[in-house]
C-alpha cells in the first residue's frame, strides 16, 4: 500500500487559515489503511482545526467528505456539490488523490495534510516499512523475495556492502541488512550459488529515472 | 585580460565551444585548442554534452589551462549530486578552471547511456546558490571551508519559441540571476531581428548576455533544426542560402562570421559552437574581423 504520515499541525493550519470554509476530503483506500487519512482520521483533524480556530476566535467550517478512492476521477466526481461552498479543499489522501482533485476542480486550491511516505507492507499493528520503489523491472524472484532496491541503504544490486554487522545495516542498526536477508533466504531455498551471480547494471529506464512513467492498456483504454 | 575582467570592463569576450573526447586520445581536442590560442578569450567545455558520455569538463578544463588556454567549464545536476558537485567545482578552482556555466542537462533518455539512473539532486538554480555559498567559504551542510573558490559564474538560456515561452524564461532567468548567474549564454542565434527582441526582454536583468553563435554545417542540419527546434528561426532563405554555395562549407563559415560581426554591435559576447569543427573557428573569426 502506499504509507503515508500527518503533516504537522501548524503546517495544516497555516494552509487553511486564509479560508472560511473548508472541505476535508479523506480517503477510503492505503491511507485508511495505514491510519492517517480514513473517515476516522478526518473527524479528528476537523475536530483539531476547529477548536485552533475557535481559541483564535474564528469559526472554521468544515465538510467531511470521504471518497471510497481519491486517485479514481469517478470517485472524486462526487465533490462536485460540496466544493462548491468551499474556500479550499484539505486532502487527507495520498498525492496521488490530492493531485486528482487538483486536476478536477482547477478553481480550488487544494492542499494536502499528509505527507506521502513510500510503498510499503505492515510488520505488525501501527508499523509500516518500505518494500518496493516501482522500479518497473521487478527483481525479487532472483533476490528471494526480498527487494535490494527497496531495502537496502545504499541500493546495491551486488551486495552486502562492508557495513552489514550481525544482520544488521550501517545506516542503522534497526534496519536489517536486506543482502543478509536475501542470503538467508536464498540458503533456505537452497539456492546459495545465486548469490554468485553478478547482476548488471541496472537499467533504470523503467524506473521514475525515463520520466514520468504512465501504463496504456489499449484492452481497457476508452 | 582575463575573461572576468573583460566581462566586468564591458569589453567583447569570444568564446570557443569545445567537446572533450570520448576516449583517452586527447591529440585533436589538443591540437584544436593550439590551433585558437590567442584568438579566443577562453574555451567553453561542455560536460557529456547531448547526454553523450566523454571524459569530464573537468579533464578537459584542466587540459586547456595547461595549454594555457582559459577554461569555462559546464556544470549541471543530472550527473551528480550535491557532494560530488562541490567536490569537482573545488578541485576544478584548484587545476585553474575559474569560470562555470550552470547548465541544464539534455534528458538521459535522448544520450548514449539511456538506461542510467540521473542524479537530479540539484537544480539550476540550487547549484547557482551552492556556488556562491563555496565563494562565500561556507558548504552546503554549513561547514567553512579551508580556503574559498572564486568564480566567474553564467547561466544558460533556454531555446524559446515564442512570446510566451519568452516570459517565462526570462522569470526563470531573474531567479537564476538573483542566485548568483553574472552573465546570460543565450540559445543560438539565425535571427538577428528575433534576436533584438530577446536581448529587449533580458535588458531588466541587467546582467551581459554571451551569444551562441552556432555553425551551420550543411543544408541537412539547417533543415533539421528548422523543423525540430522552432525556436532556432532558421529561415528558408537561410537554407537556400547553403544550398545555392558554390562552396556550401565556405558559405557555412561566412554565415557563422557574418553573425559574429553583426552580434558584436549588440552583445557583450560570442560562444562560437562547432561541433567537432574546431579546426574551422579560426576561420569563422577571420570572416567576422575579429
Amino acid at each position: 500500500m502506499i504509507t503515508a504520515v500527518r503533516k504537522p499541525m501548524e503546517e495544516i493550519i497555516a494552509c487553511v487559515s486564509p479560508y472560511d470554509r473548508i472541505l476535508l476530503a479523506g480517503c477510503n483506500e492505503c491511507v485508511s489503511v495505514c491510519s492517517v487519512g480514513g473517515r476516522k482520521e478526518v473527524s479528528l483533524l476537523s475536530s483539531a482545526l476547529q477548536m485552533h480556530f475557535l481559541k483564535q476566535g474564528k469559526t472554521l467550517e468544515i465538510q467531511e467528505v470521504t471518497l471510497e478512492r481519491q486517485c479514481d476521477p469517478e470517485y472524486v466526481e462526487e465533490l462536485v456539490n460540496s466544493v462548491d461552498s468551499a474556500d479550499a479543499v484539505l486532502s487527507m489522501a495520498c498525492g496521488c488523490g490530492v493531485q486528482t482533485v487538483a486536476a478536477r476542480f482547477r478553481e480550488k486550491p487544494v492542499f494536502p495534510a499528509v505527507n506521502t511516505a513510500f510503498m510499503g507492507a505492515s510488520e505488525r499493528q501501527g508499523v509500516w516499512s518500505e518494500r518496493c520503489q516501482g522500479c518497473g523491472d521487478c527483481v525479487l524472484g532472483i533476490t528471494g523475495g526480498i527487494c535490494p532496491i527497496a531495502r537496502c541503504s545504499k541500493r546495491l544490486m551486488n551486495g552486502p556492502c562492508g557495513g552489514s554487522t550481525k544482520g544488521k545495516c550501517e545506516i542503522d542498526t534497526d534496519i536489517d541488512c536486506a543482502w543478509q536477508l536475501i542470503w538467508d533466504r536464498l540458503k533456505a531455498l537452497g539456492l546459495e550459488n545465486r548469490i554468485e551471480e553478478i547482476m548488471e547494471a541496472k537499467d533504470w529506464r523503467t524506473s521514475r529515472d525515463g520520466g514520468p512513467r504512465k501504463i496504456v492498456r489499449e484492452d481497457l483504454a476508452s | 585580460m582575463n575573461m572576468k575582467k573583460k566581462l566586468s570592463a564591458a569589453e567583447f569576450v569570444v568564446l570557443a565551444e569545445m567537446n572533450t573526447p570520448k576516449g583517452v586520445d586527447i591529440s585533436e581536442f589538443v591540437t584544436n585548442a593550439r590551433g585558437i590560442k590567442g584568438r579566443m578569450d577562453a574555451v567553453v567545455i561542455p560536460d557529456m554534452d547531448n547526454g553523450v558520455m566523454r571524459m569530464s569538463a573537468l579533464g578537459g578544463g584542466a587540459l586547456m589551462r595547461r595549454e594555457g588556454l582559459e577554461p569555462v567549464i559546464h556544470i549541471y545536476g543530472r550527473d551528480k549530486n550535491r557532494m560530488a558537485l562541490q567536490g569537482d567545482i573545488l578541485a576544478a578552482y584548484v587545476l585553474g578552471i575559474q569560470n562555470l556555466i550552470v547548465t541544464p542537462a539534455e534528458p538521459m533518455a535522448s544520450g548514449d547511456h539511456r538506461d542510467a539512473k540521473p542524479v537530479e539532486d540539484l537544480d539550476e538554480t540550487g547549484i547557482l546558490e551552492m556556488i556562491r555559498s563555496l565563494c562565500e567559504g561556507v558548504d552546503m551542510a554549513g561547514f567553512e571551508l579551508k580556503g574559498a573558490p572564486d568564480f566567474t559564474v553564467g547561466c544558460a538560456m533556454a531555446p524559446v519559441a515564442g512570446d510566451q515561452e519568452l516570459a517565462r524564461e526570462v522569470e526563470n532567468l531573474r531567479g537564476r540571476v538573483a542566485a548568483g548567474a553574472q552573465y546570460i549564454i543565450t540559445p543560438p542565434v539565425f535571427d538577428l531581428a528575433a534576436y533584438e527582441k530577446m536581448i529587449e526582454a533580458l535588458r531588466p536583468l541587467e546582467v551581459p548576455l554571451v551569444a551562441t553563435v552556432f555553425l551551420l554545417k550543411n543544408v541537412g542540419m539547417a533543415r533539421y533544426l528548422s523543423i525540430h527546434e522552432p525556436g532556432c528561426r532558421i529561415s528558408e532563405d537561410m537554407i537556400r542560402r547553403i544550398r545555392k554555395a558554390p562552396d556550401r562549407e565556405a558559405e557555412c563559415i561566412r554565415m557563422a562570421g557574418e553573425t559574429t560581426a553583426e552580434l558584436r554591435k549588440m552583445v557583450r559576447g560570442v560562444k562560437i559552437t562547432t561541433l567537432g569543427w574546431e579546426h574551422r573557428l579560426a576561420d569563422i573569426l577571420e570572416k567576422a574581423g575579429i
